[in-house]
């Protein structure tokens, strides 16, 4: 008889989904799924509204990630003006991108996943949480909150305010940089670069722990998709789409990103909303790649920045050969990414083109079509627009850094739960397992679906007439 | 009702006020609104005013600073227009699922498991009317609520909130607010 393992809402997370695994006769797991339960329509409800109101209406989009979406949309702005914005206003779109990444970064890994990381996938869930983390190691969960401080605070010092900043406008940004705010942001970054150097060390020692995690956590041969920067190196605002394939070989490069559509189809499925990228040469479901802190890593030859660069030689040497495979390895090429960014934001702050008050290029449009491309945290995020002769928009297509990973993210739960799930003995902790891996991907999926809601946890193994054979409750 | 009148703030008592809710959900902007506007009065020496779409985990940092915690939203139960006063205690089973948005309880509750102390909090809300899609316009209703809640807001940060004002409360819930959460 065969029965299905529900697991709904996916906890410490951003957004909500369900898993499913479907169990066979003898308990063993047979198919899993993510599914992604709830839809909001960005693209549809967009059409018809002026182009320049698109990165304030894509924006609402998270109330994580804001900043990666006023980007990308901007760029895309940007390329409807057919303008090149002024040099130091690329400069300080970068530093808020970065600050974006570091506050967001900082959340998935002491907020969402410490609690699996420091307590373990088995402890009790009742005290699985923040407030378990506090009372086990509360100088890491005060570096968490203060490292999300300093990144906030950037963020706030240059837009203005910290969720849905306008400061960012088509052309560059709307005020250049006073000399107060940039010495005030460049105070804080020696603290947050100590917090993200001790962070990395004390994961460091936690690796060998979790070497069975490692093995199974979404250990799979993939491709991996970012941007990278002209010299190959890391790049999180602008560059050029790199492919690496499973054994590390480059299969696409310096692909400029306003070509995305030659690389990337976008199939759906019945049971989610979210949609299905891959890389189309080698068709659906095969093509299948990884993006964000992983797929970023994986696919440069350098960081650029110091640190970072000792930290990506360390990330290289968590697998013998070739790109480091499992997914569970997001959590150390996050923490790697915080020290990167850091860095290059006190390179960038300490630049002396950086006070200049040309940061905006003003044009009407120019084009009838406009793709922005950059990294979000989660991986890189495009988003496309066609307007009319009004500038109004017509048609729009958001491809979300989470959506990215989704083949990805369905491929790890079933080899999680291959691994870990006894269909006749169900424990908390398997499934626990289940949803860490999605973790790992630190999926905000109010972002890839514009999900929107609440629901209570329950997992429940149901018989294939329906009939609840077992049940496992949270919160 | 824990029946201990609030203690008077002496001079120097640093107080932080905090308005936060959606801009563009019609009544459920009344707690960045009224933040800017005091913000845009001026206080007295040693408060802060913030404004925000959400409260997020950061801000603990900010409370635990603070002798006192002002925070200002909207609220969906009761009439219209209805200002309402609450004492906030730690509440570490107010832990939100959405990591971008946390209850104010839950923020107490970081402040008393790591930091070993809470700031003396309030809850200042206005029954919101209407929540639907407008972006900085409050209903009549909401708008009238203004001159009592800024009257009440002033009492509390220099210490002089007066039993009537119903400050007094201990753990009465917090109104589950939905709109908030946009």
């Amino acid at each position: 008889m065969s029965r299905t393992i529900t697991i709904e809402p996916v906890t410490r997370i951003e957004g909500h989904a369900r898993i499913t695994l479907q169990l066979g006769e003898a308990g063993e797991v047979e198919d899993a799924k993510f599914h992604l339960t709830q839809f909001r329509g960005f693209e549809k409800f967009c059409e018809g509204r002026p182009y320049r109101e698109m990165p304030a209406l894509t924006a609402r989009t998270c109330g994580i990630c804001p900043v990666s979406h006023v980007l990308a949309s901007n760029k895309a702005c940007d390329h409807l003006l057919s303008v090149s914005i002024p040099p130091t206003g690329e400069k300080l779109r970068r530093i808020i991108n970065l600050a974006q990444l570091t506050q967001s970064h900082a959340l998935s890994f002491f907020h969402l996943s410490s609690p699996d990381l420091l307590l373990g996938w088995d402890s009790d869930p009742v005290s699985r949480n923040i407030f378990g983390v506090m009372r086990q190691d509360p100088a890491l969960a005060k570096d968490g909150i203060r490292l999300r401080q300093i990144g906030q605070t950037i963020i706030e010092t240059l837009g203005g305010k910290k969720i849905h900043p306008t400061w960012v406008v088509p052309g560059g940004v709307s005020e250049p940089l006073v000399q107060e705010k940039r010495d005030a942001m460049l105070k804080l970054i020696p603290e947050g670069l100590d917090i993200a150097k001790r962070t990395y060390t004390f994961f460091k020692t936690l690796v060998p722990k979790f070497k069975d995690e490692a093995e199974h956590f979404g250990n799979q041969p993939t491709m991996f998709l970012s941007l990278v920067s002209p010299k190959g190196h890391l790049e999180h605002y602008d560059g050029l789409i790199r492919i690496k394939d499973a054994q590390g070989r480059i299969v696409e490069d310096m692909v400029p990103p306003h070509e995305y559509e030659r690389l990337i189809g976008e199939a759906v499925e019945d049971f989610s909303y979210m949609k299905f990228p891959y890389y189309k040469p080698h068709g659906y479901p095969h093509g299948i790649y990884r993006v964000g802190p992983l797929a970023r890593l994986n696919n440069v030859d350098a960081c650029g920045t110091p640190y970072a660069d000792v930290a990506l030689a360390e990330f290289h040497m968590l697998q013998e050969s070739g790109p480091i495979a499992s997914s569970f390895h997001y959590h150390y090429a996050r923490l790697v990414e915080i020290i990167y960014a850091l860095e290059m934001m006190d390179r960038l702050l300490k630049d002396p083109t950086i006070l200049d008050a040309r940061v905006r290029a003003r044009a009407r449009s120019n084009r009838s079509e406009g793709i922005g491309v950059s990294e979000a945290p989660r991986g890189i995020l495009m988003h496309h627009y066609k307007i009319d002769d009004e500038g109004l928009i017509n048609w729009v297509n958001l491809i979300i850094a989470t959506g990215h990973n989704n083949l990805a993210m369905n491929q790890s739960i079933r080899q999680v739960a291959d691994a870990y799930v006894d269909g006749n003995n169900l424990r908390e902790g398997m499934l626990n397992r289940v949803e860490a891996v999605i973790r790992c991907f630190d999926p905000c999926l109010s972002c890839a679906s514009h999900a929107f809601g609440e629901m209570p946890l329950a997992i429940e193994l149901r018989a294939a007439d329906g009939r609840i054979l077992d049940t496992l409750r949270r919160g | 009702m824990d029946g201990s009148a609030p203690p008077s703030a002496p001079s120097s008592a640093q107080v932080l006020i905090i308005g936060y809710g959606s801009p563009i959900r019609g009544d459920d902007a009344i707690g960045p609104l009224v933040a800017d506007r005091l913000a845009r009065d001026g206080v007295p020496a040693g408060v802060t005013v913030l404004s925000r779409h959400i409260l997020t985990a950061e801000l603990v940092a900010d409370l635990i600073e603070r002798d006192r915690v002002i925070f200002l939203d909207a609220a969906v139960a009761g009439a219209p227009g209805t200002v309402r006063c609450q004492r906030l205690h730690p509440d570490a089973h107010a832990i939100s699922t959405m990591a971008h948005f946390l209850d104010p309880r839950e923020l107490l509750a970081w402040c008393e498991t790591l930091y070993g102390r809470v700031p003396e909090t309030y809850l200042v809300t206005v029954t919101g009317a209407s929540f639907d899609y407008d972006h900085y316009r409050l209903t009549p209703q909401a708008e009238a609520a203004i001159p009592p809640m800024l009257e009440l807001i002033r009492a509390l940060m220099l210490g002089t909130a007066s039993e009537q004002a119903g400050c007094h409360g201990g753990d009465r819930p917090v109104g589950q607010d939905p709109a908030a959460r946009v």
